[in-house]
């Protein structure tokens, strides 16, 4: 019990650490080190955008695999460990918004743009995930709670592709589709600072993640250890 | 499957709307008033935007009708606490979704023999007929997706305190990309044709989203009636 | 090899969130018993009832109807099960016939059997007539009709004879007495089942008590 809880402390730790010394190194090479493209000093912002989407994205597909471990066990801990990631995937998913917002301001002068596939699929699925919570914090807490919580996140794998879909269907009857590939031809530079962030935001939700997981375990067992009060008494 | 369990299930669902007529009828009422608020919202003129924005209304208007509907999903099991006779008989769970999703879906197109015809009346008369197959098609794919995915959902918020607000909730996030799906497969079959996009791949799309929810529908519904 | 129980439950716990109605009960049923269930209300009757007729799943806890593993087996139990729950289980919008029908459909009954099981209950002259018209006592016999349709061997029943006039009384008496069937019924009024029941289970706080 005790080798576990130390060795569980640890994982935290680690992740934490990575991500303290990762974030400033990303932000350094952001400001300072990678070369403006184009002339545009706020596309660096494409820096923070995407390996913060990327992150929602793991974030949430995290979620839904516990979520399919959770259906197929019934072991009550794989219902937490679904529930955290979405929890955190959508506090990524309003920063995804808040800088894509800023991006679209910078791309195409308008604080949201409509014609970007990307930011409207996002769109989609972070409505997805707010429901979700609606979902749960709306049945009592216990086994039922869990598995609707599971059968709806697993609805949202579903929803991902379709959505990339639709939304490029959508697209097509405005205009036709103009495929802008960014990712493709970036500098060695570029791609370095790209990486560098990824790994510094994604090391941040790992840490975030174990450390939410250990509290919400402590809940419970102080839960557990009143209630067992309660009865002797 | 067992096809005389599933028949007598959606028998069971048409007799009961047949005698009470709660759903079908009160749909229909909702969908034309929503139609007469659009016209008279717009200043009684065409939308702006041509067929598309009209077609676009049109299935706003469907699916939120079709919430109306879904709410009462399993109204009578709940209300009269049948479930337990139903979950008690040696029939597969995927059944009875599939029974109920299959009633949902004859609900939703019994509404639409009225209402699109209504939609036509009220918005696209001065303008060119549609492609009637195609229309067809289109419309009864994006039905198949609403019930199947609907009565799934419906199950899920049926356990909810307030119920009725969690239904819209949860089913209008997967309800975007059908609108959409649906919107430009509906826009398609009405000339002049201004899109690349053959008809083929608009329905296609539609018919991706309904295999992709009803194969979720029938795995994962045992998961929200067992208990 | 020895048949196994007709029901056999260990360890059964079944929680509803933090709360839990059966809290390890054991019980062991061979074939042909007739037993009372009782025990104060939220003693865990209707639980466990509802959990042997497959309709919720037992937390933990090992529980078998046949010899048939609940829930994984749950499949082939609920043909060998009949169930009279606390409400009729039938859909008041319907005729009693039709009601009959949907429930042939669902357990694989062949039609004609429907006739003999309204004349069963009395009902044979009321089969066309809406479940919505009937009596709270005509209810409960259709319910009963329900249940025996298929001929399970094994009949649970929650309360069957709360609010049933003296007609329905003799009727229920009359299902219960046939012979080859394990019956559990949970009931506040032990002295009627006088000269049926073979035994007394009592329920406490989720326990059998001693």
């Amino acid at each position: 019990m005790n080798i576990t809880a130390a060795a569980r402390l640890d994982r935290a730790s680690v992740a934490a650490l990575v991500a303290a010394v990762l974030m400033p190194v990303a932000l350094g090479l952001i400001f300072f080190y990678v070369p403006t493209a184009n002339g545009d000093y706020g596309q660096r912002i494409f820096y923070f955008h995407v390996p913060i989407a990327t992150t929602t994205y793991a974030l949430f597909g995290w979620g839904a695999l516990n979520a399919a471990r959770y259906l197929w066990t019934g072991d009550l801990t794989l219902d937490l460990r679904s529930y955290v990631p979405m929890h955190l995937g959508v506090i990524f998913g309003t920063l995804t918004l808040i800088t894509g917002s800023i991006w679209a301001r910078w791309e195409w002068g308008t604080w949201w743009y409509w014609g970007s596939t990307e930011l409207n699929t996002f769109l989609i699925i972070f409505l997805f995930y707010c429901a979700y919570f609606m979902l749960r914090f709306s049945v009592e807490p216990g086994e039922r709670r869990a598995r609707y919580s599971a059968v709806y996140a697993l609805l949202g794998v579903g929803l991902i592709p379709i959505s990339v879909l639709a939304v490029h269907l959508g697209q097509d009857a405005i205009h036709p589709i103009t495929f802008t590939d960014r990712g493709a031809n970036m500098e060695g530079s570029m791609l370095f600072t790209f990486l560098v962030a990824l790994a510094a935001m994604l090391s941040l939700a790992v840490a975030m993640y174990l450390v939410e997981i250990r509290g919400k375990r402590l809940d419970d067992q102080v839960a557990r250890l009143r209630r067992l009060v309660q009865e002797t008494r | 499957m067992n096809r005389r369990a599933f028949t007598a299930l959606v028998r069971k669902d048409l007799l009961l709307e047949l005698r009470g007529s709660e759903v079908v009828l009160g749909m229909l009422t909702f969908v034309v008033a929503a139609f007469v608020l659009f016209r008279f919202g717009l200043g009684g003129g065409r939308p702006a935007g041509g067929t598309r924005a009209a077609t676009g209304m049109l299935w706003v208007a469907i699916v939120f009708t079709a919430m109306l509907g879904l709410s009462r999903t399993f109204a009578h099991e709940r209300e009269h606490g049948i479930w337990d006779g139903l979950l008690a008989a040696p029939v597969d769970r995927a059944l009875l979704w599939l029974a109920r999703a299959c009633s949902t879906c004859l609900f939703l197109m019994a509404v639409q023999v009225v209402a699109l015809p209504a939609f036509w009346l009220f918005f696209l008369q001065s303008g060119p007929a549609p492609d009637y197959v195609v229309l067809v098609a289109a419309v009864a794919l994006a039905d198949i997706g609403i019930a199947a995915l609907g009565t799934l959902v419906a199950g899920l918020a049926s356990a909810g305190r307030a119920r009725e607000v969690l239904l819209p909730v949860l089913f209008l996030p997967f309800a975007i990309p059908l609108v959409l799906g649906a919107v430009s497969a509906t826009t398609g079959t009405i000339p002049p044709q201004t899109s690349g996009l053959h008809t083929v791949e608009r329905l296609g799309y539609l018919a991706l989203y309904d295999t992709v929810f009803v194969l979720f529908g029938w795995g994962l519904f045992e998961f929200v009636v067992e208990d | 090899m020895p048949s196994p129980d007709a029901v056999a439950c260990n360890g059964l716990v079944r929680r509803f969130g933090e709360r839990a109605a059966l809290d390890g009960v054991d019980l062991h049923l061979a074939g042909g018993e007739f037993v009372l269930v009782t025990g104060p209300n939220g003693a865990g009757k209707t639980t466990l009832l509802r959990v042997l007729a497959t309709v919720i799943r037992p937390t933990a806890g090992g529980v078998a109807v046949a010899g048939h593993e609940l829930p994984r087996a749950a499949t082939k139990a609920r043909p060998l099960i009949g169930y009279v729950g606390h409400a009729s289980l039938t859909y008041p919008g319907l005729t009693a016939r039709e009601n009959l029908e949907l429930y042939a459909a669902l357990y694989g009954v062949p039609g004609e059997r429907i006739d003999s099981a309204l004349e069963r209950v009395g009902l044979d002259d009321r089969g066309r007539d809406s479940v919505a018209e009937f009596s709270r006592g005509m209810a409960q016999r259709l319910a009963v009709a329900r249940a025996v349709l298929h001929e399970p061997s094994l009949l649970l029943l929650d309360e069957p004879t709360a609010g049933l006039d003296s007609d329905g009384r003799e009727v229920l008496r009359e299902v219960l007495a046939e012979p080859g069937r394990t019956v559990i019924v949970s009931t506040h009024e032990p002295p009627w089942f006088e000269g049926l029941a073979t035994a007394e289970v009592r329920l406490a706080a989720g326990r059998v008590a001693a």
